[in-house]
């Protein structure tokens, strides 16, 4: 049942045709469209540079500041790409082809997904290489540390994805969808936080859930116990920085896609057409 | 075979449908006309499984839209008034993606893609972008996509809205050919020539009300038993409409303009030669003698009042 499932969502999901329209959008010259041609030679160019001045400087930049910045670049980027994932396609009036045709909410939803995550690892792949420069070119990296860090940036990326298709499904414009993510994101990585470090002042920032789970502030925790310069005595348990983070921005992205795909609300609100407890529902 | 029954459709106060039936059988090309409003959309939607109907259904095939809306989606193909199409694919991709909806088989998506290109006569594009296609092509595009499945049932709503002339007798010609391949094919427009060209069997629906349903002449027949003739001639316009009314086969005659008489006729062929030799004989000077025949677009204007919901 299980590979059933694997194999409707994923292997044979016809919706996987968004990792081409992804791929082509964002990372290749050949969609046609000259504005996308410009916006990937200036990120290439500015990768180049990046890449160049961590090589320049690879002992003396923490591997794990560049997670942070490919973190913050790409908790922009996401919303940026999926805010049209349904709206968009309610908006373009495609939703009706898809709607009419023989394909399941949740082929639908795990489509969307699977192509922004694509689209969002080749992104993150090619930031491995300047953390990887400045991983070497430090003697004191902790690999492991490294490692979580990574992946619980990547986890919180495929968050914000879910978060952006939910709302997508929710919402009848995608610009709407794009507003309440950043609105939402803003609050909860500066506003929030802002507020309780102001309130609260430095103590018990660790029983504090805004920060526990904040992702930046997680990776920041991460990178005080490593690199050049830093307190390496100061060391942390990934126990609690890290691991539980990544675990609860996946069990999140998993619960954010059921539920888009469950309450996927229509454009029109009359087009919600399938019968209680049919098994393609 | 489509059997719709009894399809209603209320949105709170307002019926949209109301309680539509008939049924159509392969290679019959159905012509659904109606003014904007009408309620042919809403019919093409509910039979499409996009909107739940408030009451009745339709069965294609064995398969209800209510109780198996997956079953008649697979055996159907829907293209909507507007093109609904994705920027940054290829025409086959896009054409390869609805393939892969309608589960054809990944080895036979090469061999179906091609022919429903073919039939489209869209080969030359198969690599193109489909946002770099004209709109006619886009509107053909289109139609492949509802093809690619081999679907028993059509449903084309104003598939000829905006384009050209050329593009408009292409797509009558590949219309035609699909109710040749027996396929199902219900077209809703307001243009009613095009309509009366290659559709078989027509709808006329008011304020979504089915008025008249059946073959063109069928309809044409019963909403103007008789036949009219309009015949012109120099003079004596009056004693020629009494003189004609003495004739067989003429159920009236009256003058309709200076030199125009409309005879009506429920004669038969030799009564009809009769018609026009006598008049001759009498002494009128006839220059012009022809059958005034209505057309879809007289029965429309006859049935309908121009009212919507």
């Amino acid at each position: 049942m299980i590979q059933d499932r694997l194999r409707t969502l994923v292997t044979q999901n016809p919706m996987l045709i968004e990792i081409t329209r992804f791929r082509r959008r964002y990372f290749s010259y050949s969609s046609g469209n000259s504005m996308n041609s410009v916006v990937l030679s200036l990120v290439l160019i500015c990768y180049a540079g990046l890449v160049l001045i961590v090589a320049q400087n690879r002992d003396s930049i923490n591997p794990i500041s560049i997670v942070i910045f490919e973190t913050g670049l790409l908790t922009l980027f996401a919303p940026m790409m999926l805010y049209g994932a349904i709206a968009g396609e309610r908006e373009r009036r495609s939703w009706d082809l898809l709607l009419a045709a023989p394909i399941t909410k949740s082929q639908i939803v795990a489509g969307k997904f699977l192509g922004a995550a694509g689209a969002l690892v080749i992104a993150v792949a090619m930031f491995q290489l300047p953390i990887l420069i400045a991983a070497i070119g430090s003697r004191e990296t902790n690999w492991w540390f490294l490692l979580v860090a990574s992946l619980d940036s990547l986890t919180f990326l495929l968050l914000v994805c879910a978060l952006t298709i939910f709302f997508s499904a929710r919402v009848k414009r995608g610009l709407m969808a794009l507003g309440a993510v950043l609105a939402i994101l803003a609050t909860g990585l500066i506003v929030f936080p802002t507020f309780v470090e102001v309130a609260g002042g430095s103590s018990s920032t660790v029983t504090n859930p805004t920060l526990f789970f904040h992702p930046f502030y997680v990776m920041a925790q991460l990178m005080r116990t490593i690199g050049p310069g830093e307190d390496a005595g100061n060391a942390i348990s990934t126990l609690q920085w890290g691991w539980p983070q990544s675990f609860v921005y996946f069990a999140l992205t998993i619960t954010l896609l059921a539920w888009a795909s469950n309450t996927l609300s229509f454009a029109e609100n009359e087009v919600k057409f399938m019968p209680q407890g049919d098994k393609h529902a | 075979m489509l059997e719709v029954k009894g399809l209603r459709k209320e949105y709170g106060g307002l019926t949209a449908v109301q309680g539509i039936s008939f049924t159509l059988k392969p290679g019959d090309i159905f012509g659904f006309i109606g003014s904007n409003g009408a309620g042919k959309t809403t019919t093409i939607r509910m039979i499409s499984t996009l909107l739940e109907p408030t009451a009745g259904t339709a069965v294609l095939n064995g398969a209800d839209i209510r109780r198996n809306p997956m079953e008649v989606r697979r055996m159907l193909g829907y293209m909507p008034d507007f093109f609904g199409l994705y920027d940054d694919v290829k025409v086959w991709e896009y054409l390869d993606f609805f393939a892969a909806i309608y589960q054809v088989p990944p080895k036979k998506r090469p061999e179906v893609i091609d022919s429903v290109l073919e039939l489209t006569n869209l080969t030359v594009k198969k690599q193109a972008f489909v946002q770099s296609l004209s709109r006619g092509m886009q509107q053909r595009l289109c139609l492949a996509r509802c093809l690619v499945h081999d679907p028993a049932l059509l449903l084309l709503d104003e598939p000829a809205s905006g384009l050209d002339p050329r593009a408009r007798a292409e797509l009558k010609e590949l219309i035609a050919e699909l109710g040749r391949m027996g396929k199902i094919v219900i077209v809703s427009s307001h243009i009613l020539p095009e309509l009366a060209d290659f559709c078989n069997t027509v709808g006329i629906i008011e304020r979504g009300e089915l008025l008249a349903f059946g073959p063109v002449s069928q309809i044409v027949k019963d909403i103007q038993p008789h036949r009219v003739f309009s015949i012109h001639m120099l003079d004596h316009l009056d004693s020629a409409s009494e003189h004609a009314k003495t004739l067989p086969g003429v159920s009236d005659a009256t003058v309709a303009g200076e030199h125009e008489l409309r005879v009506e006729f429920v004669g038969d062929l030799d009564d009809q030669a009769d018609l026009l030799a006598r008049l001759i004989q009498l002494g009128y000077r006839v220059t012009s003698f022809r059958e005034d025949s209505a057309d879809l677009e007289d029965v429309f204007l006859k049935l309908t009042t121009g009212a919507v919901n």
